[in-house]
């Protein structure tokens, strides 16, 4: 029995950044900054659980989607039969272990298998699991720095290209990426904090009332789990109805130039590198217009989604200190305002 | 989205045109912020070349196997034979290697994929192409500066560089979104017309004049710009054919050649300008003395007044040689905090290998490798999970007949050997900084922090740990424990005052624990202590006279497992006046000695990145 999602206390930007993931996956992920124990693993699980069920090609173990781009082996036994055989399956959370060895995340050649049976078998790694799913790395800038590389290699492309001895192989690897860390750990580079498309910063809530309503409903939940979860069954079919709805709607709401142009106007004067934060600063506006309904993307979209998407694209001058990203964003956003 | 969507960037896109009309050109690589769109365009330009133009990725993990194709498992086994399989090379022939972040690369992978470039040797004889290649496939790559550089030899073997810059204007900006919505959906018969007029070019290309007044000219380009090598010539001939082709002319002129010239000398002619650069920063800074200097010196005593009138005062050479070390003046100074000076590049710094084998990464020194990552070098016998299939099979052929082999052949478990890999690490790198009152003078702490920085920059690129100590007064003090984060470490050491004694073995003793605490936690940890004092040491621990002291105290380090020293003597290397204490200490240590000019890397071997603006 997982938690439910709108039962959640709190951490409205976090709950936010997720769900603009789910609305619209090319966002490119959500990197969660923040203490432990702030809810951050519980949300993304309960999340998962929350979203409908997908279709995928029966008995792939790369999650292939029938209709999107398919595995080199779907691809193979496409060629025998007419239309791939589907199954139903709900999203699932991945979690990515900090030791894991570079076979292990990217797969790898059975090569005892093949040395004792003469045949060959690719034995998936944790990517082929993540594909359309969501991949949760706990303290990611912990994690070994070629490690980090594929992942997020794979990450950009949507592709996990195998090139190792004896195996050339390439799969989807389309999945939500979701990444936590203590800056105070050591730090993520820069060209991969880049990476990700949203970043919240997690506090622990401080007022006494909010507090107390998580333990009041965290022990009504381990009690009596069942019971917890249908009181919240409503809130939750209509969170569940509201990010479907988004989704199928995303693509009517229209992007005018004056909101280009406004998204620019926030960019410009920060200097950033490159040109993502614009273009995930326009489909996280387009995801937040379309998850509230609207038709068009207003400012307070676009003030929503500045304050997810530029929190950790902020340029430091070489070795500046991190806290002072946020100052000179909100400065940023209040400019915007007048 | 269509190459021809792609915003801006015109000279990345002619480069990649000119290649695809003729490989001849050499390749192209992008360097450039993140985010720029480096990997789009070559994903864009994957569609734009036609379908039977083979089109490599190369991860960053790729071994060696899968560029020159290793053994079929499967085949071998049934056959009882090695039998190959295609690797990268092969495939790719005739066609386009791309590598993302290529300076993340494995130095060997690195080297391997350039020489596989140009030597048939590793290929398969085909040879049915329209125009015959020199070269067996068209290398594009991709860099961020912000990680580490390749060296100039490296660059040298491109033909094209392209920098990428974040376009600038408000209304690119927007296109660029726009376009980026069109991202998703891919179209790849927009890029049509353009495919065929490259095919017309690549035709066209055996008929174009090139008139022996135009190869002058190119040499004479290449002489003025002082192009080290003749690729430079090279290229430039076969891209401007190339460009003559595209615009659908006959004949090679002067301003086709001036059109590519910036895409085959921005990275050959970049070290001489930095050269350049450098030179005058350094005349500049060298007439302009400091204000903070000038009051300081006014505030100077006797004996420092010498010292500073040095060059004036001495030059007959009859003065007598003062052999003292120079007084420390921290009962005149109060203690001060210098901003870090001038960083540079640091000369490399590596390490001979040790017998440990590990799991950690990094790109600093070599071991050997514990989990699957890095080069096969050997076969052992230890088991590992890591099976040399090659190894393997040569172990079971001897004994095939008499387990009865009729098909496959047959493996037991006493033939399976393992592999030995090896691959790149990162150390931790102690920074033991001396801060006492003698640094203060004439602003050395301002050059030693300078120094301080340069070295964090490099540890962030080589990706070590870094810890920092300072030693001054009467302790020595751990500021920084062990960290990945290179920003905490340079924050620190901007705080690090000067002022006080000289405790230099405490540090010494300092660093001595911080080696054997972290040991018990990660024994994998390989250090590097790296000494930044001029050496004179002034503050006894116990009492016992300085000199024995610190002998005592190197004693007990020189015998720490997987630990070298590195020893930067900060002291102002006067004609006359020079202790050469911390040359002493470094021969203690068994340290590397270096003083902070020694360290500076050589312009001619490294390159670093400046405004293209400037240039062109």
């Amino acid at each position: 029995m997982i938690f439910p999602f709108t039962a959640i206390v709190g951490q409205e930007e976090m709950k936010t950044g997720l769900i603009l993931n789910v609305i619209d996956p090319s966002i490119g992920g959500l990197l969660i900054m923040g203490e432990k124990g702030t809810a951050k693993s519980t949300a993304v699980r309960a999340l998962a659980e929350l979203l409908p069920e997908t279709v995928a090609v029966k008995g792939c173990p790369f999650n292939c989607e029938p209709d999107g781009v398919l595995c080199n082996r779907c691809t193979e036994t496409l060629q025998h039969e007419e239309h791939p055989h589907r199954e139903k399956k709900k999203m699932r959370v991945i979690e990515l272990p900090l030791g894991i060895t570079e076979d292990r995340l990217v797969g790898t050649l059975d090569i005892e298998h093949a040395l004792k049976k003469g045949e060959k078998r690719f034995e998936p790694g944790i990517l082929a699991d993540a594909n359309r799913n969501f991949l949760y790395v706990d303290e990611v800038n912990l994690l070994e720095d070629h490690i980090v590389d594929l992942l997020l290699d794979s990450a950009a492309m949507g592709v996990n290209t195998v090139e190792r001895e004896g195996v050339s192989f390439m799969h989807p690897a389309k999945f939500i990426l979701v990444g936590t860390m203590n800056p105070e750990e050591g730090d993520l580079r820069p060209q991969l904090l880049d990476r990700f498309g949203l970043c919240v910063q997690v506090l622990s809530l401080t007022d006494k009332a909010s507090r107390m309503e998580i333990l009041k409903r965290k022990a009504a939940f381990d009690a009596e789990p069942v019971h917890f979860a249908a009181l919240w069954d409503e809130e939750q079919k209509s969170l569940s109805g509201a990010i479907i709805n988004a989704k199928a709607r995303l693509n009517t709401v229209e992007i005018t130039d004056a909101v280009l142009e406004r998204i620019v106007g926030v960019t410009s004067p920060l200097n950033l590198d490159g040109h993502r934060a614009d273009i995930v600063m326009m489909k996280s506006a387009r995801a937040l217009a379309a998850f509230r309904n609207k038709d068009a993307i207003d400012a307070s979209d676009i003030r929503d989604a500045a304050q997810l998407s530029l929190l950790h694209r902020m340029k430091r001058l070489p070795f500046e200190e991190i806290g002072k990203e946020k100052e000179k964003l909100l400065a940023a956003l209040a400019e915007m305002r007048t | 989205m269509t190459f021809n969507d792609f915003v801006g960037h015109e000279d990345a896109k002619l480069a990649l045109i000119l290649n695809a009309i003729d490989h001849n050109c050499g390749g192209v690589l992008f360097v450039g912020e993140k985010g720029t769109g480096k990997s789009t365009l070559a994903r864009l330009y994957q569609g734009l070349l036609s379908a039977d133009i083979p089109f490599v990725n190369l991860p960053l993990n790729a071994t060696e196997d899968a560029l020159l194709g290793g053994i079929d498992v499967e085949e071998s086994l049934r056959k009882g034979r090695k039998v190959f399989q295609r690797g990268i090379f092969t495939r790719a022939y005739g066609g386009f290697v791309y590598i993302d972040d290529v300076n993340l690369l494995s130095p060997e992978i690195l080297s391997l994929v350039l020489k596989g470039q140009y030597d048939g040797e590793y290929l398969g004889g085909r040879k049915e192409l329209p125009v015959q290649p020199a070269s067996y496939f068209v290398l594009l790559a991709s860099m961020n500066t912000e990680e580490g550089y390749l060296s100039s030899h490296i660059l040298d073997r491109f033909g094209m560089c392209v920098l990428c810059e974040s376009l600038k204007e408000a209304a690119q900006k927007i296109e660029v979104m726009k376009r980026a919505l069109l991202c998703d959906k891919n179209n790849m018969e927009g890029d049509g017309k353009l495919r065929e007029k490259i095919y017309a070019s690549r035709l066209a290309l055996k008929d174009i004049i090139v008139p022996a007044e135009i190869k002058d000219h190119i040499t004479q380009v290449c002489i003025e710009n002082c192009i080290s090598g003749h690729r430079g010539d090279i290229f430039i001939f076969y891209a401007s054919r190339a460009y003559t082709a595209f615009i659908e002319e006959k004949e090679v002129t002067k301003e086709h050649v001036d059109k590519v010239i910036p895409l085959i000398l921005l990275h050959r002619k970049r070290l001489l300008q930095q050269m350049e650069e450098e030179r005058t920063e350094q005349s500049r800074q060298d007439n302009q003395p400091d204000e903070k200097e000038e009051k300081e010196n006014s505030q100077k005593t006797a004996p420092d007044i010498a010292e500073g009138n040095e060059n004036t005062s001495r030059d007959n050479g009859n003065i007598e040689i003062n052999d003292l070390p120079e007084r420390p003046r921290e009962s005149k100074l109060a203690e001060e905090i210098f901003k870090p000076g001038q960083t540079f590049k640091v000369k490399r710094l590596t390490f001979r290998k040790d017998g440990k084998n590990r799991y950690i990464s990094g790109r600093r020194t070599k071991t050997g490798s514990k989990g699957k990552s890095g080069r096969y070098i050997k076969r052992i016998l230890s088991a590992n999970n890591d099976i040399a299939i090659d190894a393997t099979i040569r172990a079971a052929a001897p004994y095939q007949a008499a387990r009865g082999r009729k098909e496959r052949l047959l493996i037991h478990d006493s033939d399976i050997r393992f592999k030995q890999r090896e691959k790149k690490m990162g150390h931790l790198v102690i920074l033991l900084v001396d801060g006492s009152g003698s640094m203060g003078a004439q602003k050395r702490m301002v050059e030693t922090k300078g120094t301080v920085q340069s070295l964090l920059i490099d540890c962030y690129q080589k990706r070590d740990m870094v810890s920092l100590i300072v030693f001054r007064k009467d302790r020595a003090e751990v500021i920084l424990p062990p960290t990945s984060s290179v920003e905490t470490a340079s924050r620190r050491l901007r705080e690090i005052p000067v002022g006080g004694k000289t405790p230099l073995t405490a540090g010494l003793m300092e660093t001595y624990k911080l080696i054997k605490r972290v040991t018990v936690k990660s024994p994998e940890t390989r250090f590097l202590v790296v000494l930044v004092t001029d050496g004179r040491a002034n503050q006894s621990l116990s009492g016992t006279p300085i000199g024995e002291e610190i002998a005592k105290m190197t004693y007990l380090l020189e015998d720490l497992q997987f630990t070298d020293y590195i020893v930067i003597d900060t002291e102002h290397k006067g004609k006359f006046i020079k202790t050469d204490l911390a040359v002493h200490i470094a021969s203690q240590l068994g340290a590397d000695y270096y003083t902070i000019d020694d360290l500076k890397a050589d312009y001619l071997t490294e390159i670093v990145q400046s405004k293209k603006s400037e240039l062109f």
